[in-house]
């Protein structure tokens, strides 16, 4: 069905920037969408479009730029006005509360009042119903959010985004949980949404789903609106979209000094996370820098968290050095010589209100630092030589790390596992959210460790970052490894190609 | 944030100001209170409280609770008695009641390491099985000790110490070295600040939990004992309301529900303080009624003050 377009612009974006502590998320976005449209989004993580979709939601203020919805010129927004002026958002996490009805669960913030104390559920069931009618989906408004489907919830929190009318409505990866026959149901509603003149900015990673329901697809690439294609016709050549997502210049790559690479140190043989996954193997050579690509959620941090014994798992071997290791918690794999940076340091990598010293021997305390007693002077002179090393910029070594900046914090984590001096080091998102400055630190550590004869695991989204810095690529899509790369085949248009498994 | 920091790292100091301005205030209206009888009095009432406290402080900063700490000590303390009544010698009776804290707590521990369930809500459970055990054994009347803990009470060093002081003493000593000094302290901590952290170090979470709740249930029965020995008698409800108490006086010492933060020396500030509080009351001859009223502003005021520098412009 062709849908009838007006020329009304909903929304208007011109060069919009935000920078955090210095960093430019955004540099320069221009954007968009008109009345009925589907305006699909896509870049790479990290390219901006969840900071984007923050402005817009107004949970983000911005450093500078011009947004003009409905004709009106905004400078910057907030959570109430981005809400009255008709911008509704759907978020990737599930927000539904499961031990409510479907009906309950629409109306949640937006409740039908009786009167001042009591809240109207007949009216809010009689609507639900109405809404579920009116967009042609099955489903039944006094089911538990808890007993209906994935599919079904995906439709509950679309039908709650609309229960305000509005009139720019925001996605984010609708789909990404689905199987195909599920996503179309999504894709399907989506339509049937612009159709009521609702304008849609749609995120996806899925580039052919991208390719079925928009009108019109934004690329953006490291903070900046790179391009804008038409696809009224459906059919645009995809492989101009991962062009412009990956396209990136010269000077973004670091040089890396290339080792010597040697025997087979850590094997996974058929490593199965969950029965109905299919098995995986790979290796990983002393001295070499194995990346690990693929988008977020497909499967890569589970992997090794498999391996490290952070998670457990349905099935597979694991050896080192050709010796069957048995691995069933991260005390196991340190002593067999893993040493696992985890993504997301405060969460999983940092005591935020533990001091500086006390962060860097948290695993090396009871394992270099014997004994009963903490010999904080002992400590203090092992740890002393790594500060200098990574330059890590504190006042003292007593400074709790929620003090340090990103890039600080990040370098107590390394010092904590360069202190064990492991044999297998595994970086999951070094350089995430840190400055330049500590990610060519970082770099230069990884390059010195492979020349020690170590050898590394690093899965990144940064693609500059994989591809200067690896030796191989395994490309990671749902759960499986897609390819290997190796040499010249590393470059971002094949990475891209095989992580979003475009052909 | 440098001003919330600067209030974190002198809560301690804030603590004493605040005990010394109160002492001075009541030691203006009525100067009884300052007499070293009476100092030996507040410490006297803070005792039984102090070794509970120790045990809660060593939990929070470890990222636990446990409010079953009143009726383990309730437990330990009837158990005793019973044992005591069946003309079993005094060592053993010890022997007894140490051993019923540790297995209290020792339950409490692996039930958490476990289940991995909140705390909080696993310790309320079993604090009533505690009580329960404590009213079976006593069938709900008073049991008599009938002086045989009078060493602890009556003996006096330079004529007005008396003896559990030292017990009292050598509790915060064992806490503070744990906690500060020692490797199982510094994991402990390590655990209290991020679980998943301490987890992926190598660290083994289970074992480590069950230690300590372990550990607090022997202060639970080091507490009875010189509970038993202050009042020479108990009820299967003494314990009633002590991990409040306990609780209390650890927030107030700036240890936090969050964990992984804390001192052992300001949960005993906090303790002296709640026991200056309560005795200047008594001094000043406030109403009982109207005491409890009073403490209960106290702890309210205690949570605010910790969470409004725990919250550092956060909104939610």
């Amino acid at each position: 069905m062709e849908r009838i377009m007006s020329d009304e612009k909903l929304l208007k974006i011109k060069d919009l920037k935000k920078s955090f502590s210095g960093i430019y998320a955004l540099s320069d976005i221009n954007f968009d969408l008109i009345k009925g449209e589907i305006h699909c989004l896509v870049g790479e993580n990290g390219a901006g479009k969840s900071t984007f979709m923050k402005i817009l939601s107004g949970a983000y203020i911005p450093d500078s730029g011009d947004i003009n919805i409905l004709g009106e010129n905004y400078t910057k927004l907030n959570p109430n006005l981005s809400k009255s002026l008709g911008i509704s958002i759907i978020y990737q996490e599930n927000d539904l509360v499961q031990n409510m009805s479907i009906a309950e669960n629409i109306f949640i913030g937006n409740e039908i009042k009786k009167n001042v104390f009591f809240y109207d559920i007949k009216t809010a069931i009689n609507k639900t119903s109405q809404f579920i009618k009116e967009l042609g989906i099955k489903l039944n408004p006094l089911d538990k959010v808890a007993d209906i489907s994935v599919a079904d919830k995906q439709f509950v929190k679309i039908l709650k985004a609309l229960v305000t009318n509005p009139k720019i409505l925001i996605m984010d990866e609708p789909t990404s949980m689905f199987n195909i026959k599920d996503a179309k149901k999504v894709l399907d509603l989506v339509k049937r949404i612009a159709d009521k003149g609702v304008g849609i900015i749609y995120i996806s990673h899925f580039l052919e789903e991208v390719r079925e329901i928009a009108d019109r697809i934004s690329v953006i690439r490291d903070g900046k609106s790179i391009s804008t294609y038409e696809n009224s016709s459906k059919n645009i050549d995809l492989r101009v979209i991962t062009k412009d997502m990956v396209g990136r210049s010269i000077d973004s790559f670091y040089t890396r000094e290339k080792n010597q690479i040697g025997d087979i140190v850590l094997e996974v043989k058929d490593l199965k996370l969950y029965e109905e996954f299919e098995p995986i193997s790979f290796s990983l050579k002393r001295g070499e820098i194995l990346g690990f690509s693929g988008m977020v959620g497909s499967g890569r941090t589970e992997i090794v968290r498999a391996i490290t014994g952070a998670d457990s798992f349905y099935s597979g071997e694991v050896y080192i050095n050709g010796s069957l290791v048995k691995i069933k918690s991260p005390k196991d794999s340190i002593k067999e010589g893993f040493a696992h940076i985890t993504e997301d340091r405060q969460a999983l990598g940092l005591g935020l209100r533990a001091s500086v010293l006390d962060n860097i021997i948290l695993v090396a305390i009871g394992k270099i630092f014997k004994g009963l007693f903490n010999n904080v002077k002992k400590q203090k002179e092992a740890i002393s030589s790594l500060i200098n090393d990574l330059h890590i910029k504190v006042p003292s070594v007593n400074t709790e790390v929620i003090y340090l900046s990103g890039g600080n914090q990040q370098k107590v984590v390394l010092a904590k596992w360069l202190l064990m001096d492991q044999n297998i080091y595994i970086f999951d998102e070094p350089t995430r959210g840190i400055d330049i400055g500590a990610k060519s630190e970082f770099y230069s550590q990884m390059s010195k460790l492979c020349k020690e004869g170590k050898s590394i695991i690093m899965i990144s989204s940064d693609m500059p970052e994989l591809i200067s810095m690896s030796d191989r690529v395994l490309v990671i899509r749902d759960h499986k490894i897609e390819t290997e790369l190796i040499g010249d085949e590393i470059n971002e248009e094949n990475i891209i190609e095989k992580a979003l498994g475009v052909n | 944030m440098k001003e919330n920091k600067i209030i974190l790292k002198d809560q301690r100091m804030l603590l004493l100001f605040v005990i010394f301005a109160i002492i001075a205030c009541v030691t203006v209206i009525n100067p009884k209170f300052i007499t070293i009888k009476n100092i030996v009095t507040i410490f006297g009432q803070i005792s039984v409280i102090g070794v509970l406290t120790m045990a809660m402080s060593m939990l929070l900063i470890s990222g636990g609770i446990d409010l079953s700490l009143g009726n383990i000590m309730a437990l330990s303390s009837v158990v005793m008695a019973a044992l005591l009544a069946k003309g079993q010698n005094i060592f053993i009776v010890i022997f007894c009641g140490v051993i019923t804290g540790l297995v209290c707590g020792l339950l409490n521990g692996l039930i958490i390491a476990k289940s991995k369930c909140i705390p909080l809500i696993i310790t309320l459970g079993t604090s009533q099985i505690f009580y329960g055990l404590s009213l079976t054994i006593s069938k709900g009347r008073i049991m008599s000790f009938s002086g045989v803990f009078d060493v602890l009470s009556k003996t006096k060093f330079f004529g007005v110490f008396p003896a559990m002081l030292i017990v009292l003493i050598l509790m915060i000593i064992l806490a503070y070295i744990l906690m500060n000094k020692t490797i199982v302290g510094k994991r402990l901590m390590a655990i209290g600040g991020n679980e998943k952290n301490a987890y992926l170090c190598g660290i083994e979470i289970d074992k480590y939990k069950i230690l300590i709740y372990s550990l607090s249930g022997i202060f639970c029965s080091v507490a009875a004992i010189v509970f038993s020995a202050r009042i020479d008698s108990v009820t299967a409800n003494a314990g009633l309301g002590y991990e409040t108490s306990a609780l209390t006086a650890a927030i107030i010492g700036g240890v936090t529900f969050e964990g992984g933060k804390g001192s052992i020396a300001g949960a005993f500030l906090g303790c002296i303080l709640m026991g200056v509080i309560s005795n200047a009351m008594n001094i000043l001859q406030v109403e009982t009624y109207i005491q409890t009223i009073i403490t209960g502003i106290i702890i309210a005021a205690a949570v605010v003050f910790s969470n409004v520098a725990s919250m550092r412009g956060r909104k939610c």
